[in-house]
């Protein structure tokens, strides 16, 4: 143990119904080091960080602060033992002014005492170089300036650690460059930092060590400096590999398809507008044959839900043209896609795939409600949909007692199963599958995955995507890599190296 | 596990609103003691008068439809999460509609068709009153609380307008409608002095309550209440089906316009508001949205009303004490609610 040892984890587990998030990880971070966890997405990163910040308790392992074994049970715990978290939604009230979000909820007394807090800051911002407008409402600030005011917030605590959970993921470069200046000097103050991050190229430019995460389990933890000097290109081949792990060659043989020439989806050109965090998708070309999986990889965030929620029906298009057997559906509704057989499974199974509140019985029906048998003149036929239920409940192997339980009670990977059996139970010709295994557990994920495969053997076409390589090269047929928006390739499955992809996925062409 | 379940929806929830009437009263008593009543008293006398004579009882029972149709419309909107809280001037809307066509349709009209016509253009009154919220907030997702209580102040200055001038029965002083005949008034059950609003009302209730549990319009409305990010994933059209939600209970509370016109009032008057919206959103509540639970808060609440009219002028309690009780019922209720939920937390 080195003597600058200021937070020492050993053995942390955290399990989420039916996800391992964090696997018995260790981690350390020393006071005047930048220290990056670097992961994919669900690889752990933010559970880890939000046991430290005292948003969550683990199951097991132990935590030291500056040698002391303390139990964190709130934020405001680890506030107090000057670990401050800077969140990706920031937590600052817009109509009130950086002052006074700073103050907020520490001052003690009745008077709010502006001034004393204004000295203080002052002299911060000398320490740091961190110059700001303290009057100004936080309304009126720019997304990188809220950021900062965060950070100033954290450090007039006392804080000497600051956690920032993908900072830069809201930023713009030129802020994002202004960051890694603030956060040097932080460093360079003896503060210690921790990035979270699934930029590689960010980790490997500012980390003094980079711990990666794979699966909720440390995988490796790598210095920074001998990093940057194997080169830029050797280094994000390795941090690669760790992050993927040793993928395996895609199990050609496991498939063998028959691709018949019909095309049943085809994209032509289509752009659509993000909302706001979620990118859009700039000009995307693609097709789909009958009983073909086609894979789509991608950091998230790059545009995948928007290529989902397209063809689904929920968002609008700017440009360009769907094709689905032929027919043109850009303009079609949600309704009309799904009874001409296009299903979408959604990645959001709890905010989108189903509603908590009501049973199994009625979520089963939420596309097909006003459809014979399920209702005859608009009256529900409650003997038919149980009955509805309780099949799908038996042919997917779904653990609930019944039709009546509540779609909230079941497990996360239940309620994936539910939600998988209610978009396929109709046969439909495209399914859309948004991260189908994604938090779930191996067995489950094995499932559905082979129910994937089964279903596409029958001649269903297959939209996979996913952020789990392994699940993309071993399942898909050909798979085509976003970013930012833009479909930067698609590789048949012969060619579909884990390598290639991977750096693809970053956005390096070649 | 099943049997405590059910153990628990079953008896619970009417446990808990019947305890909130109760803490209500009790409330209500410590305050008549502080104003220097003899709660006993009051509340002896409040009981007797209300449920103990036929007159009361009677009185009760006839005040229940106008609550319970209201209540219906209500229903309807809160199984979908969309709070019409402009009842009242719904209520006006389609009661002037009826006090101001009423006399002419039954001049012209065999009896029959000039109730259903009297109550379509109650119900047409109501819904036209909520129609802007309804489109505001289907369209553009503006806060339909706000927009139907405004509404309900411009309905009040606007029928208040109209009756002392454009439909104003320029024969007699006050500023009213001109008085229907006793034969265009609202039909007696046989053998009662009840008029048929009761049945209307408990039909619209019990429909209503069949209505939001099995058709695939109340799926819809509780789809929408339950998740909304879900329901519109799955394709259903929230727009429109916030409009009819919101139309619907507009509807109801026109209707209940036009009984109260044809079964009560006989006319449509100046400055006349029951203030019924009041009443029945709390009703809604306290009944957990079970139609059949509305009915005897119904009578409860209607019952509270007329005894406290009898009662305020035994006792010198003003008739305004009433509400007072009935918004600690609410309070109480929503107090049980609290623990509920930390309950169900556990």
């Amino acid at each position: 143990m080195n003597d600058q040892t200021l937070i020492r984890m050993t053995g942390i587990t955290k399990t989420f119904p039916g996800v391992v998030a964090n696997d018995s990880i260790d981690f350390d971070l020393r006071s005047g080091e930048v220290h990056s966890i670097l992961g994919e997405n669900g690889a752990g990163k933010t559970t880890l960080m939000n046991i430290l910040s005292g948003m969550y308790q683990p199951d097991e392992g132990e935590t030291y602060v500056r040698g002391q074994k303390v139990n964190i049970r709130s934020p405001h715990d680890s506030l107090r033992l000057g670990i401050g978290m800077v969140y990706q939604h920031f937590a600052l009230v817009p109509p009130l002014t950086v002052l006074e979000n700073i103050i907020l909820g520490f001052e003690g007394g009745m008077m709010l005492s502006l001034k004393k807090a204004e000295k203080k800051l002052q002299q911060l911002t000398a320490e740091f170089g961190l110059s700001m407008d303290y009057r100004q409402k936080v309304s009126n600030l720019s997304v990188g300036e809220r950021q900062k005011a965060e950070i100033i917030k954290i450090l007039y605590h006392g804080s000497e650690t600051l956690i920032l959970d993908e900072p830069t993921s809201v930023l713009t470069p030129i802020e994002a460059k202004e960051l890694f200046r603030t956060l040097d000097s932080l460093r360079k103050m003896g503060k210690a930092v921790v990035l979270i991050t699934h930029k590689l190229s960010e980790a490997l430019a500012i980390s003094d060590r980079i711990t990666i995460l794979k699966l909720g389990r440390k995988a490796a933890e790598l210095d920074g400096d001998e990093l940057r000097q194997m080169g830029h290109e050797a280094a994000s081949e390795k941090i690669l590999h760790m992050m993927f792990g040793d993928m395996p060659i895609a199990k050609a043989s496991a498939v063998a398809k028959e691709l018949g020439d019909q095309v049943v989806l085809g994209l032509d050109r289509v752009r659509a507008i993000n909302t706001r965090g979620v990118v859009g998708l700039k000009a995307v070309t693609l097709t789909i044959r009958k009983g073909e999986i086609f894979g789509i990889a991608g950091v998230d965030g790059n545009g995948q839900k928007t290529l989902a929620e397209v063809i689904g029906g929920q968002r609008k298009i700017e440009s360009g043209q769907i094709l689905f057997k032929g027919k043109d559906i850009s303009h079609a509704s949600i309704c009309d896609r799904f009874e001409m057989g296009i299903s979408y499974i959604t990645d959001d199974r709890i905010g989108e795939g189903c509603v908590p509140d009501m049973d199994l019985a009625e979520n089963a029906i939420i596309q097909c409600y006003y459809q014979l048998p399920y209702s005859r003149h608009t009256v529900i036929n409650n003997q038919v949909i149980n009955a509805h239920a309780d099949d799908l409940i038996r042919q997917f192997n779904i653990k609930a007692n019944g039709p009546g339980d509540r779609a909230g009670t079941l497990s996360g990977g239940n309620i994936q199963k539910f939600i998988l059996a209610r978009g396929l139970c109709t046969k439909p010709a495209l399914v859309v599958c948004n991260k189908p295994t994604y938090g779930l557990d191996a067995r489950t994920v094995r499932y559905i995955q082979e129910l994937l495969l089964e279903e596409s053997k029958q001649g269903s076409s297959i939209l996979l995507i996913s952020s789990d390589m392994d699940e993309l090269l071993n399942y898909s047929d050909r798979i085509g890599v976003l970013f930012n928006g833009e479909l930067l390739a698609v590789l048949d499955r012969a060619d579909a190296a884990p390598e290639k992809i991977g750096k693809l996925m970053f956005g390096i062409k070649s | 596990m099943a049997a405590e379940k059910l153990n628990y929806t079953v008896i619970t929830p009417p446990l808990y609103s019947v305890l909130s009437i109760l803490f209500a009263l009790i409330m209500g008593g410590i305050i008549l003691l502080f104003i220097g009543k003899n709660p006993f008293i009051y509340f002896g006398q409040l009981f007797a008068q209300g449920m103990g004579t036929s007159l009361g009882i009677i009185e009760s029972i006839i005040k229940m439809a106008p609550l319970l149709i209201i209540a219906a419309g209500l229903m309807a909107c809160f199984s979908a999460g969309l709070w019409n809280i402009g009842v009242e001037g719904q209520f006006l809307i389609g009661a002037m509609l009826v006090g101001w066509a009423g006399p002419t349709l039954a001049q012209v009209l065999p009896i029959p068709i000039y109730l259903i016509t009297s109550a379509a253009l109650g119900a047409a009154g109501g819904m036209a009153w909520i129609i802007l919220p309804a489109v505001l907030k289907g369209k553009y997702d503006l806060n339909e609380i706000i927009t139907s209580m405004m509404m309900t102040w411009v309905a009040i200055s606007l029928v208040t307008w109209l009756v002392k001038g454009p439909i104003n029965d320029p024969s007699v002083v006050p500023a009213q409608t001109a008085l229907l005949p006793m034969e265009a008034r609202m039909p007696m059950i046989p053998f009662s002095r009840i008029h048929i609003g009761l049945i209307v009302g408990l039909i619209a209730i019990i429909g209503m309550h069949w209505v939001i549990r099995r058709t695939t319009l109340g799926y819809q409305f509780r789809a929408l209440l339950a998740a909304k990010q879900t329901a519109q994933h799955a394709g259903i059209n929230v727009g429109r089906i916030t409009i009819w939600g919101l139309l619907i209970s507009g509807g109801f509370a026109g209707l209940a316009g036009m009984n109260d016109v044809l079964a009560i009032k006989g006319l449509f008057q100046s400055g006349w508001n029951p203030g019924y919206g009041m009443t029945a959103i709390p009703l809604v509540f306290l009944a957990r949205m079970n139609g059949w639970a509305v009915i005897p808060l119904a009578f409860y609440f209607s019952f509270l009303g007329v005894g406290g009219e009898f009662v305020a002028r035994d006792q010198g309690v003003p008739v305004f004490f009433v509400h007072v009780l009935e918004g600690l019922t609410l309070l109480f209720f929503a107090v049980s609610e609290y623990f509920e939920k930390r309950r169900l937390v556990r």
